[in-house]
């Protein structure tokens, strides 16, 4: 015989609907508590998405790189760089690596004909197309042939063939770089960004790139005689998941290298990721528990509230366990018109955290992530406050003893 | 005999602080069944205190009630529940009746809690306002009725459940004659349907329409047969 749930709620809607002014001001501290996670926790997605874009158009997760550290103890005075030749061991101990890039670079005059232009050159290995995703749309890039015969080729950038060359087409023909003959076998794709297009030269951020020529880095130590001192490497595993593997790998091959001494970092794009995924999720719930607060202040102000409509309705009480209700219909009236209250309050605070979101998202150009989950979260939380907060009053009302209760004046 | 309510030397004494008020000191009532039962007394002498103790509302300090053969101290709080809701019905001096719901809703309460549909409850509800000359005042608040349909309305959610037991704490105390005689006629009404029926009042007129008047005094029964 006992009342239904769904009485319970209906008793629950009618005390609320009653109640409406008292209700409204009862839910603030829970619409701001709620609103607060949407917006946080919208703005920590926003920008985590904003980070992992970045990265994964920096060469994706498989990325690993290896560089100089500053920081480290070099007692031995070892070499802070790369010779050739060690670049060249540890392209072959790591076969499992898909991509695979080192540089190392030349300034000079080029020279074609009456013409002549100043580039930078940079000697690099084939895979440097895959790394800097930028190739020749014009002739080939450099090939793997190129390096091991160390050939007198080169690859110009746009800018480079445009004043050596003007409209004429320049694959096959050769260039003159610090008295050696070079050929040209390509021309690389012209970089721009923004919609300027070509004729705005001045503008383009990429400019140094178009003026940029590249050659076989084989070529460059061997033909030229620069020095082979290379203090970055470029690699990318088969998939994020690899690259872990390969960057304890690489760690322990440049440990080797220089006597266990910690002279270079070895560091992968998807451990940095996760080491930013764990950051923003500290972030979150340092954020939570600050919107918790407010949560709790309006659990406090509900629960009192709650406790003063049960001393306001100890004669209601009285009559309804007078015509049957059970103790724990009365417990369950006051419980469900707490949840109630705050899952009202939820559902606002989430409607105008959203709506921040959208607008002050909008208005800041910050990048924000709504998702659902959160919209849950915040949901669960709100009628979880109701739910703590309620019992307590709850309690209180469904002890009333009947009689007291009908005399409570 | 065979009765429904009997008591054995019931006694309820509220502590206030230094001074026990003894408000039923030996209170022995027997009634049988489809008995309608008037009680009398000065004012303070515990007639409510004993109502509410047959009415399963309040329990005795000491003393034994047996309601239908079964010793109510031994009952569980749910299953006193049920008995306020499907055994004994209780019309109160001041109505009690819940003021932001309609009288439909309040005397819908008691069908609620013995857990009948929502349309059962409207039907009968309805049906039973009716025949107490309400029906054109279903949706109207206990405020909006004068005190004699309010008391009307009390009635209507006493014996919605068809209790067995009718209990009545000066139902006519707060109305006019008219009102009272009318109130006064449902009570009959209802006692020739076969309900038992106690009712306390003040008024030595009204008290006669019982078969039997209970005289209490200080706290006890001092003449339990008085028979018309
Ligand atoms: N909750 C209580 N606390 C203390 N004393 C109480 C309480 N309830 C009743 N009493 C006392 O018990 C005695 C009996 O009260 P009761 O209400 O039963 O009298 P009554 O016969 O119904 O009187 P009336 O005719 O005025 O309604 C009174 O002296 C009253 O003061
Ligand atoms: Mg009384």
């Amino acid at each position: 015989m006992a009342i239904s749930l769904t009485e319970s709620i209906q008793i629950g809607f009618q005390d609320f609907w009653t109640r409406k002014l008292r209700s409204l001001v009862t839910i603030v501290g829970i619409v701001l508590g709620t609103m607060s996670i949407i917006v946080i926790l919208s703005l920590v997605n926003g920008m985590n998405e904003e980070t992992m874009k970045w990265m994964t158009e920096r060469g994706g997760l498989a990325k690993i790189t290896i560089s100089n550290n500053w920081e480290a103890k070099n007692p031995l005075n070892l070499p802070n760089y790369f010779s050739y030749k060690e670049i060249l061991l540890i392209k072959s101990l790591v076969p499992e690596a898909e991509v695979f890039n080192a540089n190392i670079y030349l300034r000079s005059n080029f020279k074609y004909g009456e013409n002549t232009t100043f580039s930078r050159t940079i000697g690099a290995f084939p895979d440097y197309e895959l790394v800097e995703e930028w190739t020749a749309d014009r002739g080939r890039f450099i090939k793997n042939f190129d390096i091991t015969e160390s050939s007198n080729v080169i690859v110009l950038g746009n800018t480079i063939k445009e004043e050596l060359f003007g409209s004429k087409n320049p694959i096959g023909k050769t260039v003159t770089v610090r008295g050696q003959q070079l050929q040209v076998i390509g021309v690389m794709k012209y970089r721009f960004i923004g919609n300027s297009g070509s004729n705005l030269f001045s503008d383009n951020p990429f400019e140094y790139m178009n003026r940029t020529s590249i050659m076989p880095i084989s070529t460059m130590i061997n033909k030229f005689g620069q020095r082979d001192a290379i203090d970055e490497i470029t690699i990318r595993a088969k998939s994020a998941e690899d690259a872990v593997a390969l960057k304890n790998k690489l760690e322990d091959i440049v440990l080797n290298l220089r006597r266990g001494y910690g002279i270079f970092n070895v560091v992968s794009a998807q451990e940095e990721a996760e080491k930013m995924k764990q950051s923003s999720m500290m972030f979150k719930i340092i954020f939570f528990f600050i919107s918790s607060i407010s949560l709790i202040v309006g659990g406090i102000v509900i629960m009192n509230i709650m406790l003063a409509s049960v001393q306001e309705r100890t004669r209601e009480i009285g009559i309804r366990l007078a015509v049957g209700a059970r103790r724990f219909d009365i417990f369950l009236q006051f419980l469900i018109q707490s949840i109630m209250i705050t899952f009202v309050g939820g559902i606002i605070g989430v409607l105008t955290g959203v709506s921040i979101v959208k607008h002050v998202g909008a208005f800041l150009n910050t990048n924000t992530v709504v998702d659902v989950t959160m919209i849950y979260i915040a949901l669960i939380v709100s009628v979880g406050v109701g739910l703590i907060f309620g019992i307590f009053p709850s309690i209180k009302a469904s002890n009333l003893d009947p009689v007291e209760a009908l005399r409570y004046e | 005999m065979d009765y429904v309510i009997k008591t054995e030397e019931i006694k309820k004494v509220y502590n206030m602080g230094a001074v026990d008020v003894h408000a039923l000191r030996s209170a022995n009532v027997t009634i049988a069944p489809g008995e309608f039962v008037s009680i009398m007394g000065p004012s303070g002498s515990g007639k409510s205190t004993l109502m509410h103790i047959l009415g399963c509302l309040d329990s005795p300090s000491d003393g034994k009630y047996f309601l239908d053969g079964e010793e109510v101290s031994s009952f569980s709080k749910n299953k006193l529940a049920w008995i306020r809701n499907i055994k004994i019905g209780f019309v109160f001096q001041t109505f009690n009746l819940l003021p932001h719901l309609n009288i439909l809703k309040n005397v819908e309460l008691p069908l609620m809690y013995a857990g009948k549909r929502a349309s059962l409850r409207n039907e009968i509800a309805t049906d039973l306002l009716t025949r107490l000359g309400l029906g054109d005042r279903l949706h109207h608040k206990p405020s909006e009725l004068s005190g004699g349909q309010r008391q009307r309305v009390a009635i209507a959610r006493a014996v919605v459940n068809n209790p067995a037991i009718i209990l009545a704490d000066e139902p006519t105390g707060n109305l006019d004659s008219q009102s009272g005689n009318d109130i006064l006629s449902i009570f009959k009404e209802l006692h020739q349907e076969k309900n038992t029926i106690i009712m306390v009042t003040h008024d030595k007129n009204i008290a006669k329409i019982a078969d039997r008047i209970i005289m209490i005094k200080d706290g006890e029964v001092v003449d339990g047969d008085i028979t018309n």
